[in-house]
């Protein structure tokens, strides 16, 4: 089981990436933008962790979405193989037209606006700890595979431009009647507040991660390799303190491998 | 009578913002035998209630361009370009927070109390030959430089009077 872990320049995630890729025992590699595009297809899944490719010009995510290696990765994507775009690795999805999933650019992850009481509290770019809601059915994407409905997770966040928008009709409606909305902002009790400091960055309706029609391609704004392990919890969670123990976003890792599992 | 005080601000040392968008459009997007070059400015359209405009742009320039790393160039009212590019005006539909903060900036801390509104918005100078460049410059907006879910464009004449 062979993953690659796509790095294009200003990609800064792809060694803790490839680190969780490999501790839940997938074999991986970090597989660089200007390598063949053809050598892609001996992977069995894909990571595009975070980072600034290409430093966020023009927009973020736009200049990597439009390298020879995306489009092998689109044709690797409609062979079932699962892709999870993290932070900006989501945001080359959407550009790319791999989420929504349309093969269109059907929406945009703008700059982050904290709206509280119905003002503007703050805008830009943003780091904290988040909790996620699983809000999609179990098995239903690569990326929470192993996950059910409602599971919560701790998860950081460090973005500038997560806000999902939209001017496609009845985007969202469709994302929610077919279950395509993996992952909301939610509090510690699993509750969505539509509101900073909730939602941390304006996205509609919370959404903090969406699979494609197939669920093969999962693109989310948190970092699940940043709290792969306990240890690397806010001092504040009891959790940290248990070396050893696994980090909730360990299972994002897991339900890639379970993923392939099932599917070979 | 509200003014437009447009000031246009590029950089003079190298810009590698304006060179990735030449390379992406040459090497990835097919634009490589009618793209001359790529250039980019930042445009500030500062909309003043009352006072000396020319003044206030002198000023207003002092406060929003670092002279060791960039030139300006302000008009009143109207906004020309040269020839020789086409120039597409990109800016963002939703709610652009930096221009809320410059014009908060210059409105508040400053002390420029006539500023009335501020709106920002890149100009990206493409560089084009052959046939219809207006064409190829509306294609390569919608290709590349903007989103349309967040971004609005507009492809400006040259030479003539905008706003």
């Amino acid at each position: 089981m062979k993953i690659a872990v796509m790095q294009f320049p200003g990609t800064n995630c792809e060694y803790e990436t490839l680190v969780a890729v490999k501790a839940v025992g997938m074999d991986g590699e970090i597989f660089r933008w200007n390598r063949s595009e053809g050598e892609l297809s001996g992977f069995d899944g894909y990571f595009i962790p975070g980072g600034f490719s290409y430093q966020d010009r023009i927009r973020a995510g736009v200049i990597a979405s439009k390298e020879p290696v995306m489009q092998a990765l689109k044709e690797e994507a409609a062979k079932g193989k699962p892709v999870v775009g993290i932070c900006n690795g989501f945001q080359i999805l959407v550009e790319s037209g791999l989420l929504p999933g349309t093969g269109r650019i059907d929406m945009a992850l703008a700059q982050n606006v904290m709206v509280s009481q119905g003002k503007i509290v703050r805008r830009g770019y943003y780091c904290d700890w988040v909790n996620l809601r699983h809000d999609a059915p179990s098995k239903r994407c690569s990326g929470s595979f192993i996950m059910e409905r409602g599971s919560l997770l701790k998860i950081p966040i460090a973005h500038g431009e997560g806000n999902l928008v939209t001017t496609t009709p009845k985007l969202i409606e469709q994302l929610n009647d077919q279950e395509q909305v993996v992952f909301r902002y939610c509090d510690k009790n699993g509750r969505v507040i539509n509101e900073f400091p909730v939602n941390v960055n304006g996205s509609t309706q919370s959404i903090a991660g969406i699979c494609n029609p197939d669920g093969n391609v999962l693109g989310m704004m948190p970092h699940p390799e940043r709290s792969f392990f306990a240890w690397q919890l806010p001092s504040f969670d009891p959790r940290k303190h248990r070396p050893d123990a696994a980090g909730p976003g360990r299972r994002v890792f897991e339900s890639v491998k379970r993923y392939i599992e099932v599917s070979a | 009578m509200s003014q437009m005080i447009n000031l246009r601000v590029w950089l003079k040392i190298p810009d590698a913002e304006a060179a990735t968008v030449k390379n992406t459009l040459a090497r990835r997007l097919g634009y490589g035998n009618v793209l001359n070059d790529v250039k980019k400015e930042r445009l500030f359209s500062i909309e003043v209630d009352c006072g000396d405009a020319e003044e206030l742009a002198k000023s207003f320039a002092k406060e929003l361009v670092n002279e060791n790393k960039e030139s300006c160039k302000v008009s009143i009212d109207e906004l020309r370009f040269e020839e020789g590019y086409v120039p597409v005006k990109v800016a963002l539909k939703i709610e652009d927070g930096e221009a809320i903060s410059t014009r908060e900036r210059l409105r508040s801390r400053l002390g420029f109390t006539n500023v009335v509104d501020v709106k920002k918005a890149t100009i990206w100078k493409l560089y084009l030959c052959g046939m219809d460049p207006e064409l190829r410059a509306k294609k390569i907006a919608e290709e590349l430089l903007i989103n349309p879910h967040k971004d609005t464009y507009e492809i400006l004449g040259t030479d003539r009077a905008e706003n």
